[in-house]
């Protein structure tokens, strides 16, 4: 053993040349210990340390970790999601939750082709809410959608099918918001005409 | 864990020793009592704490009844707030918020954007003006005007009770001023998580933070100024009620639909249904508004041949963006919730009447 612990030190100060001796080590408890209090304890000696000996979390973290739950996420993994990969590499970098990027860049997209509508020949009459003068279904402006700096990359490698998705995620998202903005306006409006029917 | 663990073990220390100070200035400081200032004076800037106006039985108060007198004090006192909202990874925006009640019994308020081409709300009683850049001025008719801090929250917390629980924690100090701390929590830990910070003196919001599962920060709005004063702001005698656009009634035409939603987090209703195109591409949607006070969710279902062609969720700003296309129909549920939520949503959506 205590060989073993020289051979540490001597492999620490980069004496030793023997590639098996790092497999050594991590499989043995004592030794990979050794080597973490070593390095704590040169740290300290160089003043770069600004942890305790005792401070050791990668033990209780790796422990941690068995014992976290799964997340519950949708069954296609984050990298099959075809926007998701195409648009946002920090995903994977991060592994959060995509950011915007991907929005804010069908942002001018959608404000570009806001006029091809479909002429109106559904049966859905229902849109045909009261017009608000500044919020016609046309001109409508890309509420809020991201007004940080983020810049679409690689637009030339976009597809156009990836283009549409964007402008489909846009067009939700900014319904959204318009939603949010109206939500009592019904509600209130019923409620002003019951209190002053003779208001127009 | 283990990492989250040591940093409330940092923060709790943090807190005792602000405590401490918190203490050491309530038992040392002579009574200071400012009277309050003209109303024709300057907003004059917080810069010392009330401490000694902090009076014992507040401390008592139920995390309700807190929130009840921070409604009873943003319905009928005349203020002016500055606040800074701040969400993960975006840049902060500055709020100036004013309210009073005028001669005439009735309630004006008003929300302005503080930086850029800016957005100014203006409610006036039941009607509340909106302009915006790039857009004409319009009036709707809503009781509180629908920016970044939730009007329930405000006006209505009796109305969260359902789905949110209230929980005092304790004395702090926020804005310079002392404050109690409350975390309101979803009763089903299917929703995110809030912290609120109110003015032990006037009771006005200072602080509220979003939260998620695990703790971390989403959003915040953090108060920088408070005045409160006995006249209302000259600002609301410079509106002149005529020249605001006209308030647009909107007529609710529910319409049925072949589906329904059967998970939803405890307290959360359904507020609107109907059909509509989508203003920017046309598409024509089934649209189910739901609503717990707090956040906002929406649920989309529309044919699957306009669909996405793959299942995406994506996080934009603090919403969660969660499409499926499930045989026929593509579902998209968009709001303030964790994704996990938005998942169980769109999974119980199945035909009506099952």
């Amino acid at each position: 053993m205590t060989q073993q612990h020289e051979k540490l030190s001597a492999f620490m100060d980069g004496e030793l040349d023997d590639n098996g001796f790092v497999d050594s080590i991590k499989n043995d408890s004592e030794s990979l210990a050794k080597w973490r209090s070593y390095h704590v304890i040169r740290s300290g000696l160089r003043k770069e340390a600004s942890v305790m000996p005792e401070f050791d979390i990668t033990a209780q973290v790796a422990a941690a970790l068995e014992q976290e739950p799964t997340v519950l996420a949708p069954k296609a993994g984050w990298k099959s999601l075809p926007i998701v990969n195409k648009v946002v590499p920090l995903l994977r970098q991060s592994g959060q939750l995509a950011v915007a990027a991907s929005v804010a860049a069908a942002v001018i997209l959608g404000v570009q082709q806001v006029n091809q509508q479909p002429a109106a020949e559904e049966p859905f009459t229902t849109f045909q809410t009261p017009m608000i003068p500044g919020m016609p279904q046309t001109g409508m402006a890309p509420v809020s959608l991201e007004q940080s700096n983020i810049v679409p990359n690689n637009r030339s490698g976009d597809s156009d099918a990836l283009l549409q998705k964007r402008r489909q995620i846009n067009a939700l998202l900014a319904d959204h918001e318009q939603q949010l903005k109206l939500k009592q306006a019904e509600e209130q409006s019923q409620q002003a005409a019951e209190s002053e029917p003779n208001q127009p | 864990m283990t990492m989250q663990v040591l940093f409330d073990v940092k923060q709790r220390t943090a807190r005792a020793v602000r405590l401490l100070f918190l203490t050491t200035l309530i038992s040392a400081a002579p009574a200071v009592i400012h009277a309050q200032e003209d109303a024709q004076s300057e907003p004059e800037r917080i810069t010392e704490p009330n401490l000694a106006l902090a009076d014992a039985p507040r401390q008592n108060l139920s995390g309700l009844e807190w929130l009840q007198r921070l409604a009873q004090i943003n319905r009928t006192s005349n203020f002016e707030v500055s606040f800074v909202l701040t969400r993960a990874g975006q840049e902060m925006t500055p709020y100036l918020w004013r309210h009073a009640v005028l001669e005439d019994g009735l309630e004006a308020e008003q929300l302005n954007l503080q930086n850029g081409p800016g957005q100014e709300m203006i409610r006036l009683g039941n009607v509340v003006s909106v302009f915006e850049p790039d857009v004409q001025p319009y009036s709707i008719y809503a009781s509180a005007i629908s920016g970044p801090l939730p009007s329930d929250l405000l006006y209505n917390p009796g109305a969260l009770s359902d789905a949110y629980q209230f929980i005092t924690i304790g004395r702090t100090r926020v804005s310079g001023r002392a404050a109690q701390q409350l975390r309101i929590v979803s009763r089903d830990n299917k929703r995110y998580n809030y912290q609120a910070w109110l003015d032990e003196e006037t009771g006005m919001l200072l602080k509220l933070d979003m939260v998620d599962l695990q703790g971390s920060l989403l959003e915040q709005i953090q108060v920088t100024a408070v005045n409160v004063t006995e006249q209302p702001s000259p600002y609301f005698s410079r509106i002149n009620p005529q020249a605001l656009p006209g308030a647009v009634a909107m007529t609710p035409k529910p319409r049925q639909h072949q589906w329904e939603v059967k998970f939803l987090p405890v307290g959360m209703e359904e507020i609107k249904r109907e059909t509509r195109r989508l203003a920017m591409t046309g598409q024509v949607v089934e649209y189910k508004l739901f609503s717990d006070g707090m956040v906002d969710v929406s649920v989309y279902v529309q044919p699957a041949q306009d669909s996405l062609d793959s299942d995406v969720v994506l996080r934009h700003s603090t919403n969660t963006f969660l499409s499926l296309t499930n045989g026929q129909v593509q579902i998209t549920i968009i709001g303030k919730i964790p994704p996990q939520t938005a998942y169980e949503i769109a999974h119980s959506i199945g035909a009506a009447g099952e």
